[in-house]
């Protein structure tokens, strides 16, 4: 072990240093992305779900098996590789926010979807009695609580957004894992490379779940009596 | 119908080769994940802190880490204390540490959700932690355990495309292969777009039935 | 008297006839064919002893590098590269099937022959530093050039116009390591294969792909809508990658090299698996029984920022 330490070159982890942080200031931004788009579609969707608004409602069904039933990478390789030879030449970035926001959705819409669903019936109608029409009863009532009950299940489709930025190394979006694993080609470091890499995720996920389970203590929704 | 020229040999490398590695890497996954899964998520459920302190750690790494880091670990920073592994070995290896925390998770979930009455009864009966755990609660909890390992299989099976990264011949990697060739002999016409949704539905094909599988086992076992 | 001018004719007769065979005959010509049936081919030393008892070669190749390293329509390998390996295995074993074949990419070749799954790699591998201090070269065995392989209709002409652009390269390639010393305001699009760098390219995703020419003229030729620009940069020899300390295999096949060298085989491997009408492109590029590649030891040509 302290051979280990002694020959861990620090300098090559120094000398790189700007280019890891403009990675991971990429990676930040394609989650904050993600994050924001998952999250807009999962509402959106969920609720068309919860509520079995025709068309929308099957439709998103089908966007929701396709997704979650074939793997992420495919996906990303589809729309980078394929979808250009219909017409749509995506960037590396719009690629790489574009994959995980689809499919950060659709899990997101199942997730809204089961909360808005566990809302209890009497709630929507006391909002309907108060005078609400449905729309409004759906922001003010069924959307702030079912939005709290998905918590634990949106977090966590939120930390493996983040984790699945680190496949986007495949299509060469310079983010995080592509320039750690580029450094290492040339130097063949891999070792402080991926160390650099195992410590940034991990700090950053730990951290998440950490924070947000704090959060959602506060947030939780007071027992019933 | 007849399929233009190329489907063929592009669709028999894609399922005799790709395919092939795919399921290979899958069963052996799956089987590690799940042995040393359950084993660590019935250890997590004993009184003695170290032990239980040294899973959760194991969990919280494997579960935290993109699984491509943690094959890039295994694949290229292993060497530097002379560890190595194939490619294939390499993915099988990182996707079971994944999936072993992913079920040594489910499992002490599973068995937590016995009922305290279980217990009560199996020491009234006579059975010692061990006898009780081994004949009357990890019965019950692998009952709970098997929509969860459903899910796991299907996890996994899509979790083998990221061997394609570090060049193992799976179903991915071979269609890489293809468009590569296609696009460099002849026309010059990569049908990116059809291998690619050619790739989703293999996968759809294999996945969809057991994720309603897990579905339905959770609604009837649970 | 009659006597002597007939022996003088005689005399003058052959020196004149002998005067024009020698000017008849174009020069060089005998003395090519002298010297390949007259040269002697160095001995093979003994095979390395696991490689012995295994009685079969494990060679990394590429699988993505037509025409060096790729899979042909029945799922086979194929290439230069792939012919130099079933070389080697006739010299070695007197039959070419005592070969296994292992797929390797730019940024995995090196950790899969460190890590022994490989008695070498015959993978398109360019001679750099960095590499030479994880690893041995053999003798070279192919020199390549660096070229930009463009769409038709683009402005890219030489290097001086990447500023701002998008450039594909493949990751850890010499290219890459070039562009961030030389041109640091190109954006560099790091892939991890050959395949992904023309699709990026052909759909606009990249503005050029920088890389070997033994490669991206291949591209060009079959796809009308790309070309090459003129732009010639980073001469640097291939060899084939052997582990550091390896002496036994080195050896082997550095001889091995020397004996297909003299009897210029490299130029009948390079004809088998390149189409006719540019062979004469790469003839240069190939060893031949008078040439000599040698590797840039010393300098270092990634960071010669000269002549962009």
């Amino acid at each position: 072990m302290s051979t280990l330490l002694a020959t861990f070159d620090w300098t090559i982890i120094r000398e790189n240093l700007p280019d890891l942080a403009r990675g991971l200031e990429r990676t930040m931004q394609i989650w904050v992305i993600g994050i924001g788009g998952s999250t807009v579609i999962g509402v959106a969707l969920g609720a068309a779900r919860a509520n079995r608004i025709p068309v929308i409602s099957q439709l998103a069904a089908v966007y929701v098996e396709v997704i979650r039933n074939t793997p992420i990478l495919v996906q990303i390789f589809f729309v980078f590789y394929g979808l250009p030879s219909v017409g749509y030449n995506l960037t590396p970035f719009t690629t790489a926010w574009l994959a995980v926001t689809i499919w950060g959705g659709a899990f997101n819409t199942e997730n809204f979807r089961a909360g808005f669903e566990a809302v209890p019936f009497r709630f929507r109608e006391a909002g309907l009695a108060l005078g609400f029409t449905p729309l409004a009863t759906f922001f003010q009532v069924t959307l702030p609580i079912g939005g709290r009950i998905a918590l634990p299940s949106t977090i966590n489709t939120y930390i493996s957004v983040l984790k699945n930025t680190a496949l986007l190394t495949a299509i060469g979006y310079p983010e995080l894992t592509s320039v750690a694993r580029s450094i290492a080609a040339v130097t063949f470091r891999d070792f402080e490379m991926i160390t650099v890499l195992a410590v940034v995720y991990l700090t950053i996920v730990w951290t998440f779940s950490i924070l947000i389970r704090m959060l959602e203590a506060r947030l939780a929704l007071p027992k019933e009596a | 119908m007849h399929l233009p020229d190329w489907v063929e040999p592009v669709a028999r490398y894609m399922l005799e080769t790709g395919l092939k590695e795919t399921l290979k890497m899958s069963a052996l996954s799956v089987t590690g994940s799940a042995v040393i899964g359950i084993l660590l998520g019935t250890l997590l459920t004993l009184p003695f802190l170290v032990v239980r302190a040294a899973i959760r750690l194991y969990i919280e790494i494997w579960r935290g880490l993109p699984i491509i880091v943690t094959i890039f670990f295994i694949f290229f920073a292993l060497p530097t204390f002379d560890i190595r592994f194939s490619p294939f070995t390499a993915a099988a290896v990182g996707l079971a540490l994944w999936g072993s925390a992913q079920v040594a998770e489910a499992t002490r979930g599973a068995v937590e959700s016995i009922p305290r009455e279980q217990h009560e009864a199996a020491s009234a009966l006579g059975f010692g932690w061990a006898g009780a755990h081994a004949h009357v609660i990890l019965p019950q909890a692998f009952r709970r355990l098997l929509p969860p390992l459903v899910s796991l299989l299907v996890n996994v099976v899509q979790n083998t495309t990221l061997a394609a990264v570090i060049g193992v011949a799976e179903v991915l990697e071979t269609a890489n292969r293809s468009v590569e060739r296609l696009q460099l002999t002849p026309p010059s016409e990569s049908h990116a777009l059809s291998i690619y949704g050619g790739v989703l539905v293999v996968f759809f094909v294999i996945s969809f039935p057991l994720t309603r599988l897990a579905a339905y086992l959770e609604r009837r076992l649970v | 008297m009659r006597r002597l001018g007939f022996a003088v004719t005689i005399i003058v007769l052959a020196a004149a006839s002998l005067a024009a065979w020698s000017f008849a005959a174009p020069a060089g010509k005998p003395a090519a064919t002298h010297a390949v049936t007259a040269v002697k081919l160095p001995k093979l030393p003994a095979l390395p002893a696991d490689v012995k008892s295994r009685h079969r070669w494990v060679i990394g190749v590429k699988c993505d590098f037509p025409p060096f390293g790729f899979i042909d329509v029945r799922g086979h390998n194929d290439g230069y590269d792939v012919q130099i390996a079933r070389r080697f295995t006739q010299l070695a074993f007197g039959r070419d099937n005592r070969l296994s074949l292992v797929c390797v990419t730019t940024p995995s070749r090196i950790p899969t022959l460190q890590s022994s799954r490989v008695d070498m790699i015959i993978s398109t591998l360019t001679w750099t530093q960095a590499r030479a201090d994880v690893i041995d070269f053999s003798t070279p065995y192919y020199s390549a050039t660096g070229r930009l392989l463009v769409p038709n209709n683009s402005s890219i002409a030489a290097r001086r116009d990447l500023h701002g652009k998008t450039v594909v390269t493949t990751r850890g390639s010499i290219y890459a390591t070039y562009l961030k010393n030389c041109i640091k305001d190109a954006n560099v699009l790091e892939v991890d294969g050959t395949a992904a760098a023309v699709l990026a390219v052909k759909n606009g995703q990249a503005d050029t792909f920088m890389f070997d020419d033994a490669f991206v003229l291949g591209v060009a030729t079959q796809d009308p809508t790309l070309k090459l620009t003129s732009d010639k940069f980073l001469n640097i020899p291939w060899g084939i990658g052997i582990r550091k300390g390896d002496s036994k295999t080195a050896a082997w096949v550095n001889i091995a090299l020397r004996r297909m060298q003299l009897k210029n085989e490299f130029v009948g491997i390079l004809k088998a698996n390149t189409p006719a009408k540019y062979v004469g492109a790469f003839v240069d590029n190939v060893p031949g029984p008078k040439t000599r590649f040698a590797y840039p030891v010393g300098k270092d040509p990634a960071s010669d920022c000269s002549g962009i």
